[in-house]
């Protein structure tokens, strides 16, 4: 029996995403369980496995956008079933595959054809633009194929060009210059690579210049001592069974700023036209870097969950997050972000807040330094908190206010009860 | 130049006082005038000032048209009154296939200098036959000229110019703009038909509108400034010619247009219009012309029907939104 490959829903907002590229030729042999295809949507990248062994049969070309339950190829149970597939769905197998360029020992195929190419989307299609769209691409030398359309349908219009001729030096949409290229200085820079804005990169570009563009942010930074934060995860940790999760830093500030937040509810809000409103729910997430980019995956409800369980919650995110297999609703709806950069030695940071969320909590390293309690000098493990906020919603006394009752509870973890 | 603020009527009324005086050939013919002075008050004091010159005839539009075209083509400068639009369709021979066409079957020898006077629109209740809106028809017959004023001062200037036109003149004024009032000069003055007026500058979206929906549009203008949308009303004021120059104007700049009348969508002027701009003004243009319009259904008689066919501000708005993709 064949078996349809789909495009799968990883969350209730998804409607497409992009074949980024199939794992195996036409008519080659895929396990139960194996990865035969990934997928990118703006926010995850996420492997397709196959339900069944079989050969696999891939129908849409990789690089194409694919909607949801949309059918992207079979797996055929023998040969005889193959043959029948290639009568059906008849497909030219050279076009389709792409060669993974991160498999070991793979080598960078590039004979592959142009439809990886997302600017090669448009090839052979007709680019939707209004007259006077037309009209001004032309008079400025204008690719159109390179400009986003914001109109209906995406047609390109007037404000679009508008945009690009208002920033002439932004890279993407370049004006096909006619005039001779200017002659090569020999300190013309040279391209070593050049990486597509796109998937989780691209979410990251938006988001972060909607962020600063729209917020006023303001950074608060202290340092509070780790020592009862210290004390207090050994003690956990060494009561628990081998085969329990351990309990991290990261679970225990969630937790904090999970409890802190219920405290002061106008830190866990957002904006939304003329409204500040104020979530009842508290999702933490925790930004993570996966190597591609940060994503950052959330603990909802953190205020009513135990430190154990949200450590275990983590962990599993974190698996999910290096197997790309984290769904659209597990990255989405936060309402607070912890972004921690202790392991790389840093100590005070300006993080950006993950918008639409109106605050950030960065963490440090913790670190031993020398600190004068009661006129002596002792050693004392340290670790800096920076918080961002949106200082259009919260005044720079309750953003402080909410510092203060976390690092109480840092420094004393029985607050928390 | 001094203004006064008067009703559309009384415009009408001082305009008809000043040509008559000046050219003795003209009169108005019509059902009911001499008693009434016009149903909506238009022709007040005429029948004392002009005795003789206005005459009233039996219900019989053909015969009432047929006395316009005989008399136009002897000399005279007649009025012909056809009391509501709709009745014009019991004149339709007298006026598509004699009035628009003899100046040219006689090799000019002849001309028409005619105007049918044609209060028209809806709004009254007045149900399906007596609610139209139908300069299309007109607009669509060659040999006609086809007014539409909405303003008081535009009343008087449109209508001496149409007096002293040689050809047939469908003047239409809608029923219920007849009390409007608004800034008109003391001193005579004329509007050359065929002459559009720009009534509101805006950069954003030309509406193009005449008669009754310029004052839509100026109600639509207002709500869409809050919108940060400024758009351009464009009165057309003559159908037929048309002043397209101005009409280009406006849409160069504006780069949107919308265009509002009160008759129904299908084969409305609207749709010569949007015809016209694509043709000539194709790479101007940001957005596809979006036209707003009544329902093609005869207007209802039920008030709230009828309110629901007409085209309102608030179609006129979401239609700008829609061209300017705001």
């Amino acid at each position: 029996m064949v078996t349809e490959i789909t495009i799968p829903k990883l969350g209730l907002t998804m409607e497409e995403a992009k074949l980024v590229k199939w794992s195996f030729d036409m008519g080659r042999t895929v396990a139960a369980k194996q990865m035969v295809a990934l997928i990118e949507t703006d926010k995850v990248s996420f492997e397709i496995v196959s339900p069944v062994k079989g050969l696999v049969y891939p129908v849409v070309p990789a690089g194409t956008m694919v909607l949801v339950a949309q059918i992207i190829g079979y797996i055929a149970t023998d040969e005889a079933e193959l043959a029948i597939l290639q009568k059906e769905h008849p497909v030219d197998a050279g076009v389709i595959v792409e060669q993974s360029e991160d498999k070991p020992g793979g080598k960078l195929d590039k004979t592959a054809p142009a439809a990886t190419d997302t600017a090669g989307s448009k090839v052979g299609e007709r680019i939707i633009a209004s007259p006077l769209a037309r009209r001004m691409a032309k008079d400025h030398d204008l690719d159109l194929a390179k400009i986003p359309g914001t109109g209906p349908g995406g047609r390109i219009v007037e404000a679009d060009i508008q945009k690009i001729l208002a920033a002439p030096t932004q890279a993407a949409p370049a004006p096909i210059s006619k005039a001779p290229a200017p002659e090569e200085s020999e300190f013309a820079l040279t391209v070593a690579e050049e990486i597509p804005i796109q998937g989780i990169r691209k979410v990251i570009f938006q988001n972060m210049h909607l962020s600063l563009n729209t917020q006023a942010q303001l950074t608060l930074q202290t340092e509070v001592s780790a020592k009862g934060m210290q004390d207090f995860r050994n003690r956990i940790n060494n009561i628990l069974d081998p085969d329990e999760t351990k309990i991290s830093y990261n679970a225990i500030m969630i937790k904090a700023v999970a409890l802190a937040l219920r405290q002061h509810p106008r830190v866990n809000s957002s904006v939304d036209g003329e409204m500040i409103k104020v979530w009842k729910q508290i999702h933490v997430g925790a930004a993570m870097d996966v190597g591609k980019g940060l994503i950052v995956p959330k603990i909802r409800n953190a205020d009513t969950k135990s430190i154990m369980t949200i450590a275990k919650e983590m962990g599993q995110l974190v698996d999910k997050a290096k197997q790309n297999t984290l769904s659209l609703d597990e990255l989405q709806g936060g309402t607070f972000t912890i972004t921690n950069l202790g392991a790389w030695g840093i100590d005070h940071f300006t993080p950006i807040v993950n918008f639409p969320e109106s605050a950030i909590l960065g963490l440090g390293r913790i670190v031993e330094k020398p600190w004068v309690k009661n006129s002596e000098v002792v050693v004392e493990p340290r670790i800096a908190l920076s918080l961002t906020f949106d200082h259009r919603i919260i005044d720079g006394a309750p953003g402080a206010m909410f510092l203060k009752t976390l690092t109480r509870m840092i420094e004393e973890p029985l607050l928390m009860l | 130049m001094k203004e006064r603020i008067i009703s559309a009527s009384a415009a009408l009324a001082e305009a008809l006082h000043e040509e008559m005086t000046r050219d003795k050939s003209i009169f108005i013919i019509g059902e009911d005038l001499a008693v009434h002075e016009g149903i909506f008050g238009q022709f007040k004091g005429l029948p004392k000032s002009f005795p003789g010159r206005i005459i009233d005839a039996p219900i019989s539009e053909s015969a009432i048209a047929g006395v316009g075209l005989g008399s136009a083509l002897t000399g005279m400068r007649p009025i012909v009154d056809m009391h509501f639009s709709d009745f014009v369709t019991c004149c339709m021979d007298e006026l598509c296939n004699q009035a628009a066409k003899i100046r040219y079957m006689s090799g000019g020898q002849v001309k028409v200098p005619m105007v049918l006077w044609c209060p028209d629109g809806a709004g009254l209740r007045a149900a399906a036959q007596h609610s139209q809106s139908l300069e299309a028809w007109f607009v669509h017959t060659p040999g006609l000229k086809v007014v539409v004023p909405s303003e008081p001062v535009d009343v008087k200037g449109l209508i001496k110019s149409a007096l002293r036109d040689d050809n047939p003149v469908m003047f239409f004024q809608h029923k219920q703009l007849f009390a409007k009032k608004g800034p008109v000069p003391e001193e005579p003055y004329l509007i050359p038909l065929g002459q559009a007026a720009v009534k509101r500058e805006g950069k954003d979206v030309s509406l193009l509108c005449y008669g009754s929906s310029y004052y839509l549009c100026q109600a639509a203008a207002d709500v869409l400034a809050d919108l940060n949308i400024e758009a351009e009303i464009v009165d057309l004021r003559t159908l037929k010619p048309l002043d397209m120059e101005t009409v280009a104007q406006s849409i160069r700049k504006t780069n949107r247009a919308v265009v509002v009348h009160e008759a129904c969508l299908t084969g409305g002027y609207g749709a010569e219009l949007a015809a016209r701009i694509q043709e000539e003004l194709f790479d101007y243009l940001d957005a596809p012309i979006k036209r707003v319009a009544a329902r093609d259904v005869p207007i209802p008689f039920s008030p709230g029907l009828e309110d629901y066919c007409l085209p309102k501000v608030s179609d006129v708005v979401a239609a700008v939104q829609a061209v300017t993709y705001k």
